[in-house]
């Protein structure tokens, strides 16, 4: 793509009042990347895409955007477009002036600016909004017009500020479809901040999970989730949430998980206690054997699609499950888990990963 | 449902709507009255002005000689109304400027001591101002302002920024944070970002702020009493005193309901135009 451009981040901090928030952040993005930033709320995501448009001061550290330092540039000329939660629409203004403010500030000319904004009407399909106030406008068409003022401005990089969550669940989805359409056409650099991780996994060519303002993985959507680089990230991404279980590393690689004697495919360098994860869509209720973990059922999930297990183990930690198909199981009963040795991933009493 | 039923339903709301609106003009009419009779009565021949105050309406037909005994008062009302208008003109233009800068500031910027200058501001309120007039007075006099109407304006301006200063720190705290960085990343910058992008969000604000400064300002009367020593430069409230107090002990009440039309007018005006935004601003930051 002709104005894709790449970007990087070389030891980036911000510290409010001395207490800093962003520990030295290094993250390079290529030109045309679809970049996710995830995690919990508080973690920094959002600050740190502030940083980038130019909204919050950078500590120490540097920006580039397409091999340019914009670490001190004002928003306005860093080529970058922003979308905001809140739509942050100009509510005095109708939908045409709204898309054209932006030109409009750099003395574009008015053919010009007639021209791109109803080029990017026609890219969202919001044509016949031009002339009406932005106010009244649904939510999902009040987020198209704030696209649509990103777009006018033909930024080297857009970034997303939790863009859907201000919209009710329907409209989110059609809302992220939307956007992968709006990535796949101009092929632009986008950066786009979220912490649901159906948002993060369905949308990122690559995610980047962060924790208290550090990195803790970058990887692509499959990365993150079949490869967990610690026990934050495995339970972070995928829902519900993996398993961590207590176990005992023996010396003949296998682990021991309340009484029951299991054999993942990687072994513990020591022995000792670890922590076994178990995502519940991987584990397969079936008949009593010797590879097997015993729990009782406490309550179930139906789902229509699937339904969810919540069960307990002889030693008491409780453990969910996924289970499609067979015959309901009912409280009380007891349910015999299994787990493919490959899927099973164990962690360092740290978090760390054990492979 | 029955038709009896539904028919005493219908009666019930006729009547709850009755009350309603009855109420509603019985209140309009208490507030009304005043002017009702201040304007009738200017309205009457200049003898039939000097007779006991009932009916109020003028029995002789319509006469506007009690609005040209006015003009004789003093340099002329026209004179005396230019002055009001420029002072109480002059009180809002600066109100309104420094206000909506101070109270930008105080919204958006982070400084030391910043609620520190803040409550400092509002204290002032409680300083009533006709105890400091001697002091604002020996002010002026050394600035060379006594008997100006600028050095009104500016005490007027000044007596009116506390509460103004507050009410667009609040119009500004109710502008979204997002709305003026959507407009920073578009390239809108300080002055351009105030006036095109904040402006129009606060007029509520601003509009609040000049309905108070300019009604403040057109019917002060101590400040200007005392600041004023020159015939010439006196306001409107100063002139109606001095045709209430009459000449040679004989009090002209045609030419006092004439000025009071004269003086309730512009007001009257200014509310009209704005009470749009004033409802609105009152209300801001009422539910959030």
């Amino acid at each position: 793509m002709a104005n894709a451009t790449g970007m990087a981040l070389r030891q980036v901090r911000k510290s409010f009042g001395g207490h800093e928030v962003i520990h030295g952040i290094d993250l390079d993005i290529e030109a045309g990347e679809f970049v996710v930033f995830v995690g919990p709320s508080g973690c920094g995501k959002s600050t740190l895409l502030r940083m980038i448009a130019g909204l919050e001061e950078v500590t120490d550290g540097e920006i580039e955007i397409g091999g340019r330092d914009v670490t001190n540039l004002d928003p306005s000329v860093r080529g970058i477009a922003m979308v905001f939660q809140s739509y942050a629409l100009y509510p005095h203004m109708s939908v045409r002036d709204n898309l054209g403010f932006g030109l409009k500030m750099a003395h574009s000319s008015k053919g010009d600016i007639e021209r791109q904004v109803e080029a990017a009407a026609r890219i969202l399909k919001i044509e016949a909004l031009l002339d009406r106030r932005a106010r009244p406008a649904l939510g999902g068409q009040r987020q198209r017009v704030a696209i649509g003022r990103a777009i006018v401005r033909k930024p080297e990089v857009f970034l997303f500020d939790e863009p859907l969550s201000n919209l009710d669940a329907e409209l989110r989805v059609s809302m992220r479809i939307e956007i992968a359409r709006l990535h796949r056409e101009l092929g632009n650099t986008m950066v786009y901040v979220t912490h649901d991780q159906t948002e993060a996994m369905t949308l990122a060519d690559k995610i980047v999970v962060l924790r208290d303002g550090r990195i803790e993985q970058v990887g692509s959507p499959r990365e993150v989730y079949e490869d967990p680089a610690n026990a934050f990230v495995a339970g972070f991404i995928g829902s519900p949430k993996m398993n961590f279980l207590n176990a005992v590393a023996m010396p003949d690689s296998t682990v021991t998980v309340a009484g029951a004697r299991l054999a993942p495919a990687t072994r513990a360098r020591a022995v000792g206690p670890v922590t076994l994860g178990l995502r519940p869509e991987h584990l397969v209720l079936g008949p009593s054997g010797d590879d097997d973990l015993p729990a009782s059922a406490e309550f179930t999930e139906y789902l229509g699609g699937t339904r969810f297990l919540y069960a307990r183990l002889a030693d008491g930690q409780s453990i969910v499950a996924e289970h499609r198909d067979g015959p309901d199981v009912v409280p009380g009963q007891m349910v015999h888990l299994r787990c493919p040795k490959e899927r099973m991933r164990l962690f360092a009493g740290t978090g760390e990963r054990l492979r | 449902m029955s038709a009896a039923a539904k028919a005493r339903r219908h009666r019930r709301r006729l009547w709850g709507s009755l009350g309603y609106h009855g109420f509603g003009v019985l209140a309009s009419l208490f507030f009304l009255a005043p002017f009702v009779w201040a304007g009738l009565a200017s309205l009457r021949h200049g003898t039939e002005s000097q007779s006991p105050p009932l009916p109020p309406w003028p029995t002789n037909g319509i006469s506007f000689d009690a609005y040209a005994m006015l003009d004789t008062f003093g340099a002329g009302v026209w004179r005396h109304t230019f002055n009001s208008l420029l002072v109480s003109g002059g009180t809002v233009f600066l109100t309104v400027i420094v206000s909506l800068l101070a109270g930008y500031g105080f919204s958006r910027y982070r400084f030391p001591l910043k609620n520190a200058l803040f409550v400092l501001i509002i204290a002032t309120l409680m300083i009533p101002f006709q105890s400091i007039l001697t002091p604002l007075f020996i002010i002026l006099a050394k600035l060379g302002l006594n008997n100006s109407l600028l050095g009104l304006t500016l005490v007027y301006v000044t007596l009116q920024l506390p509460f103004s200063v507050f009410m667009m720190r609040n119009a500004f705290d109710a502008v979204p944070r997002e709305i003026e960085e959507a407009a920073r990343i578009d390239g809108a910058r300080d002055f351009r970002l105030l006036v095109r992008v904040l402006l129009p969000l606060v007029m509520p604000g601003v509009a609040t702020v000049a309905i108070f400064a300019f009604l403040n300002a057109w019917n002060e009367f101590l400040a200007a009493l005392i600041l004023l020593s020159d015939n010439d430069k006196y306001t409107l409230p100063v002139l109606m005193t001095a045709v209430r107090a009459g000449r040679l002990g004989a009090i002209n009440w045609g030419a006092v309901q004439a000025g009071v039309m004269v003086m309730t007018i512009p007001c009257l005006l200014i509310f009209l135009a704005l009470q749009r935004y004033y409802m609105r601003g009152l209300m801001a930051g009422a539910v959030k």
